[in-house]
């Protein structure tokens, strides 16, 4: 197995993928960009690195995850068979793992110290406090404000793992804010520091590198399957789980692939939903890249909403927003009601509890297994599993019970 | 590019350090920016840089944040920002620039966006997420300079010879050279680097040196004697306007550029 290949959807070597990408940043960070882009493409053709990231994939994150026939779903949909990739069975619960312990190894080639990152459920932030604990680095996290608020758990752990996790009460207070604090962050401090971005998007070469550390979710689902999916289907925050996904098969044109993004209180109305493709979402250039963005007449980032905060994210990564505009992936979008329902659904068939951002693309599963033939196989990217979410699912599904046993743990331990 | 010109003919024959500082458009109120511009000018800045809120400043800290969410909730956009230039700029005789992030220009559109810039009588602009690795696809640069617009371009400490060398081909009016990594309004210590720094640029760069970022007060004005052109303030200004209650604000602002040009002049050094 090869961990780096080329597609011909991959960006030109300034990072642009068709009008997508390129690196919008300022002077002070383009000698950090491009020494990160050296290093990156160093990696690519060192052999030693690849063996030595294989090997943390298999002995430290439990790699392979099981590609997982869900028949039971299969039998109640009633339509083509359903293939589960399951990354929540990943160490700390995640896709976000393989890009953490892979950018990791590559700051500590690089003799970096310090690592920064940005998080929205908490997920990234909590695999990169991982391996900084592991490898010795000092570690930040940035974190908006109303994330910290509604994903505590993730938050104590972080701290647990030794890592500083810096509330963002600036702007929307959620993930656009926490990568716009990771980078001033490290504005003030690109030698030492290592960005450790934990999706497909930012300046070049972010949107690449993720992707390649997440290409083997797709590798392995095409060692472990006998023949070749007819549909791919994983939800898209900035993108990482969906390309990682998705790569190993965007040459094959036989193979259908569908992105689904946050449709949250419904797509009508701006504020209420983080569907950049499905919603209306216009060209913009923030964050050191061009793609699609919630933005306003005058170009500012409009509030995003989600039940799920790693898909609550204004743009969407370049990669996405090219295979898009080439209609090589269909994007749709799931609802937060949608998305409870699909989370019930797995459970309560296959005893699977998945990420809420997972459950967007099951909840896309259920609406397209029926109309397919039972000869046809899906493939979902259950991206994590979903203990993290259990202060929202708990207070949505079951509220009394959940209120009263808050009320309970608070006054006796209080 | 001629207002540019004569003033820093003005500047070296008052035998001073230039000074720019900076503004955000409808912060902390429409009615206010005009006057606190005014007030400047007044008090004897040479150039003054009209930022145009965004939601996402990605090279300004806390302060300059702050301004620019609290403009946003007053409404401002491209509008306001033109129309401000326009009514500034018959009023006053030194030079404006737009300062602003890339993304409210492409919104825009660069093309538009340069020409309404220059019928409202800017004389540059500062946009520092507009790298010119990017200019092949975007003709931004080529769109400012077909309508006689200075691109400002911001260096750091950071930036090799190898990119000075081909920034300098692309220079007009003057660099603005960020006094040390990071972003606005935090303190800088003006370490004996500076003079090295600055001293790395000009060996590729043939037009003035501004300086900027940690540049709060008088005695820092004083470290740039000799050393830079322009001297370039800005969360000083914004924290002054935060402090200071609503009938205080232009007066105040006022007195401290007086005290910042006070110390500009290589006499009083």
């Amino acid at each position: 197995m090869k961990l780096f290949f080329q597609t011909k959807y991959d960006a030109d070597k300034d990072g642009h993928f068709g009008d997508f990408g390129g690196r919008y940043m300022p002077e002070v960070l383009v000698p950090a960009l491009e020494e990160l882009t050296r290093a990156y493409e160093e990696i690519k053709r060192d052999k030693v690195f690849e063996r030595e990231l294989f090997k943390l994939y298999k002995d430290y994150l439990g790699r392979p995850t099981p590609l997982y026939l869900a028949e039971n779903l299969t039998r109640h949909l009633g339509g083509a068979k359903i293939y589960l990739k399951n990354e929540g069975l990943l160490h700390t619960g995640a896709h976000k793992m393989n890009n953490s312990i892979a950018q990791a190894l590559l700051a500590k080639k690089m003799g970096k110290r310090r690592l920064i990152a940005e998080t929205g459920a908490g997920q990234h932030g909590l695999a990169v406090a991982t391996v900084a604990a592991k490898f010795g680095f000092a570690c930040t996290i940035y974190m908006g404000a109303k994330d910290v608020a509604r994903q505590q758990p993730n938050v104590f752990f972080m701290k647990q793992l030794g890592a500083e996790v810096v509330a963002v009460e600036e702007g929307t207070k959620t993930l656009k804010d926490a990568v716009n604090m990771a980078i001033k962050d490290w504005l003030a401090d690109p030698d030492d520091s290592y960005f450790l971005l934990g999706s497909t998007v930012g300046p070049h070469p972010y949107p690449s590198l993720v992707r390649d550390f997440q290409s083997i979710i797709g590798l392995e689902v095409k060692e472990q399957l006998t023949k070749r999916p007819d549909y791919l289907v994983a939800c898209v925050g900035g993108g990482s789980n969906a390309i990682g996904l998705f790569n190993a098969f965007l040459d094959d044109q036989a193979v259908k692939m569908i992105g689904v993004e946050a449709g949250g209180q419904g797509v009508a109305k701006i504020g209420q939903h983080a569907s950049r493709l499905t919603g209306r979402g216009r060209l913009g250039v923030v964050e050191g890249f061009k793609s699609y963005f919630l933005q306003d007449k005058e170009g500012n980032i409009q509030p995003t909403a989600s039940i799920s905060a790693g898909l609550d994210y204004a743009g969407i990564g370049p990669e996405h927003g090219s295979l898009y505009e080439s209609k090589r992936v269909q994007y749709t979008q799931a609802t937060d009601q949608e998305a409870l329902r699909a989370y019930q659904l797995l459970a309560q068939k296959e005893g699977i509890l998945a990420a809420l951002e997972s459950a967007h693309a099951v909840a896309a599963v259920i609406k397209l297994a029926p109309k397919l033939a039972k000869s046809k196989t899906i493939v979902v990217n259950i991206s994590g599993r979903g203990d993290k979410d259990l202060f929202i699912t708990a207070d949505k599904l079951d509220r009394k019970n959940w209120r009263r046993y808050l009320k309970n743990q608070a006054e006796n331990n209080g | 590019m001629d207002k540019i010109v004569r003033q820093f003919a003005k500047i070296k024959q008052e035998e001073r350090i230039g000074l720019m500082t900076h503004v955000v458009i409808g912060y902390p109120s429409m009615k206010e920016t005009e006057k606190i511009v005014l007030a400047m000018v007044e008090a004897g800045v040479d150039f003054i840089e009209l930022q145009m809120p965004f939601s996402d400043p990605l090279a300004d800290g806390p302060a300059i944040m702050q301004a620019n969410q609290r403009a946003l909730q007053n409404g401002i956009g491209m509008l306001d920002n033109l129309a401000l230039m326009k009514k500034l700029s018959s009023q006053v005789n030194i030079p404006l620039f737009f300062m602003g992030y890339y993304n409210t220009v492409y919104n825009y559109g660069g093309e538009r966006f340069c020409q309404a810039a220059a019928r409202a009588g800017a004389s540059g602009l500062i946009i520092p997420d507009m790298p010119r690795e990017e200019e092949k696809r975007e003709g931004f640069y080529a769109a400012s300079r077909k309508n006689g617009l200075a691109n400002i371009i911001v260096v750091s400490p950071t930036t090799t010879a190898d990119r000075l060398k081909k920034i300098s081909r692309e220079v007009k009016g003057f660099v603005y050279c960020m006094a040390r990594s990071g972003v606005t309004g935090t303190r800088t210590d003006f370490s004996k680097n500076l003079p090295k720094y600055l001293g790395r640029v000009r060996k590729y760069v043939k037009v003035p040196l501004g300086v900027g970022f940690g540049i709060s007060q008088g005695a820092d004005i004083k470290k740039l004697l000799g050393v830079a052109e322009v001297a370039i303030v800005g969360s000083a200004v914004i924290n002054l306007l935060g402090k200071s209650s609503s009938v205080r604000r232009i007066s105040a602002v006022n007195k401290f550029i007086k005290t910042l040009v006070k110390a500009s002049f290589y006499g009083n050094s």
